[in-house]
């Protein structure tokens, strides 16, 4: 099973080519550059590396979110459509469990987070068993007091896993917890994840897991407005 | 002559659209999923929500364009797409969606302006004869283009302000109308009387450019103060009264712009070429001038935002030689050269 796996959720860029749980080639930037402009090319780089051929992947595997919305739809958007013009098969795994899946030893919460501005974080809780990551809370949209308010309640030792965030540090006082510098994505990790992962059937319905509505969706939400399905015709 | 087929993107705006085009000229399919409705919920496109949009539908508007157009992989010669101006989010998927196409089938690659889009849309219904002419008239752009030869243009006017069809859509609104307003003030514009003589911006200058902020500014205040002192205005003559302002600018510079450079033809391209009253006066502007002139107005269809129009422009970079990476990037403020 040979697999391509990307990653360009945030500020990074990552690109694996994998065979059989064996690294064949890697690609990483995190030079503030623009993913739409690198991402193919390191995919092709990549490939090219690995003396293999886009024709000869099985498998797309790619972060779905949470993260910068444009990053996010860059990288699903390129996996979606790979997938469906060679048909090939298509995963998609969460940003979030993608840099949990860094720390490969804790006895305890595994905290993975991202900036979501204005006191903010996406965010969710692992715990490794046989060394599995197993969610314990949900990826979602958390504000910081909330999510410091849930993870009290667990009572257990927390890893956190993100860049660093100065109000999340000073929230976290009255945890047992410990800030990893090992937040940056590598691609490879997808890879791994994903096998415990089902296949995507439906791959033109494959779409990021933004985990959190626009403003003007939400907005909208609030006039009690039934949310329909046919905001797009084709005509 | 072999044929050239080119699978087309068009995403720069609130339309996710895949087209395949033959030779530039003929349309063998041109999906388009709108997502106007959506938008409906907020009075006008939110950029987020558009991008988010295109995302959902790129993979079946592809498949639905080769599917319609009876054609495979094999069958195509180059995969082309918009790369500005628009919003770069929503330009971002179709260029993401197209890069991985033709890289995935070797394919090389063509980047569109949207602009040379809107032009070439005539292609699909004339054949074009060089040096014409073209007025752009849509939501983001109200320009008058020389094109002199295969995608070489040279701009001679453009709005200094709101596009001509965003002062639609913002009149609409202050009437109570549902985005996009353009189709419904046409209809309207027909039932009243031009009785409130809306300023003529820029009429007087020695230039070609527009200028539309005054006349929404006037409108809404003609609105404000009706209001203000309990009175009501007849809507189908507010409706008459802004398109008749707008159609003799449109008309006036237009005109100017011919008298100044010869040519046989004149392209009326963009979502507001489909206003009737804009079409019919240039039809007897023509006559009065006595002009030896042949107006072309694509159908409704291809003067929206569609990728047919795309694969039409595309076909002249084809020609040429000219061919992008794959590390095309969007350009959302793009423009002619």
């Amino acid at each position: 099973m040979k697999t391509l796996a990307f990653d360009t959720s945030n500020t990074s860029l990552s690109v694996s080519v994998d065979q059989d749980g064996q690294q064949l080639a890697s690609f990483f930037s995190d030079e503030k550059k623009t993913h739409s402009v690198t991402l193919l090319p390191a995919i092709e780089k990549t490939l090219q590396d690995a003396n293999l051929s886009i024709t000869d992947i099985d498998e797309i595997v790619v972060a779905q979110g949470p993260g910068s919305f444009t990053g996010v739809r860059i990288a699903v958007t390129t996996a979606k459509t790979l997938a469906y013009t060679l048909n090939k098969q298509l995963k998609g795994v969460s940003s979030l469990q993608l840099i949990a899946a860094n720390i490969t030893e804790f006895e305890g919460l595994i905290v993975p987070y991202f900036d979501a501005r204005r006191s903010n974080v996406f965010a969710g809780a692992y715990e490794l068993k046989s060394e599995e990551l197993i969610e314990v809370l949900p990826d979602g949209h958390y504000v910081i007091d909330d999510l410091i308010t849930q993870l009290e309640s667990l009572k257990r030792p927390v890893m956190f896993v993100g860049t660093p965030i100065e109000e999340l540090t000073t929230k976290s006082d009255n945890l047992d917890a410990q800030f990893s510098s090992e937040y940056i994505p590598n691609a490879h990790n997808l890879v791994k994840l994903a096998k415990s992962i089902n296949p995507v059937t439906d791959i033109d319905a494959f779409i990021p897991k933004y985990l959190r509505y626009t403003k003007a969706e939400y907005d909208w939400l609030k006039t009690g407005e039934t949310s329909g399905k046919d905001y797009v015709q084709r005509v | 002559m072999k044929d050239t087929i080119i699978l087309a993107f068009e995403s720069s705006c609130d339309e996710t659209s895949v087209a395949v085009i033959k030779n530039g000229k003929e349309i063998l399919s041109n999906i388009i999923a709108t997502q106007i409705k959506s938008h409906q919920r907020f009075g006008g496109v939110v950029p987020e929500v558009a991008s988010r949009h295109h995302v959902e539908q790129v993979t079946a508007c592809i498949q639905l364009a080769l599917d319609e157009a009876k054609v495979s992989y094999d069958d195509l010669d180059a995969v082309a797409v918009t790369y500005g101006p628009g919003l770069v989010g929503s330009l971002l998927i179709g260029i993401m969606a197209a890069k991985s196409v033709a890289f995935a089938h070797n394919l090389p690659l063509i980047k569109v302006n949207h602009l040379s889009g809107h032009i070439y849309a005539a292609n699909l219904v004339a054949e074009l004869e060089y040096p014409f002419m073209a007025l752009i008239v849509s939501g983001g752009h109200t320009e008058i283009v020389m094109v002199n030869n295969p995608g070489e243009f040279e701009r001679l006017g453009d709005t200094r302000d709101d596009a001509v069809g965003e002062a639609f859509d913002k009149v609409g609104r202050v009437i109570g109308l549902p985005y996009p307003a353009g189709k419904q003030i046409d209809e309207m514009a027909q039932l009243g009387n031009d009785t409130f003589d809306f300023p003529r911006a820029m009429l007087k200058e020695d230039n070609l450019d527009f200028s539309f902020s005054g006349l929404k500014s006037a409108f809404i205040n003609t609105m404000h103060h009706a209001d203000q002192i309990g009175e009501e205005l007849d809507k189908n003559d507010l409706a008459t009264s802004f398109q008749e302002c707008v159609v003799d600018i449109l008309t006036e510079k237009t005109f100017r712009a011919l008298e100044n450079h010869k040519v046989k033809q004149l392209v009326v391209a963009g979502g507001v070429a489909a206003n009737s009253g804009l079409k019919k006066r240039f039809e007897e502007e023509i006559i009065k001038r006595k002009l030896d002139l042949e107006l072309i107005v694509p159908p409704l269809r291809l003067c929206g935002d569609n990728a047919a129009m795309i694969g039409a422009a595309a076909q002249i970079e084809y020609d040429q030689g000219n061919f992008a990476g794959l590390d095309l990037n969007a350009d959302p403020s793009l423009d002619f050269e």
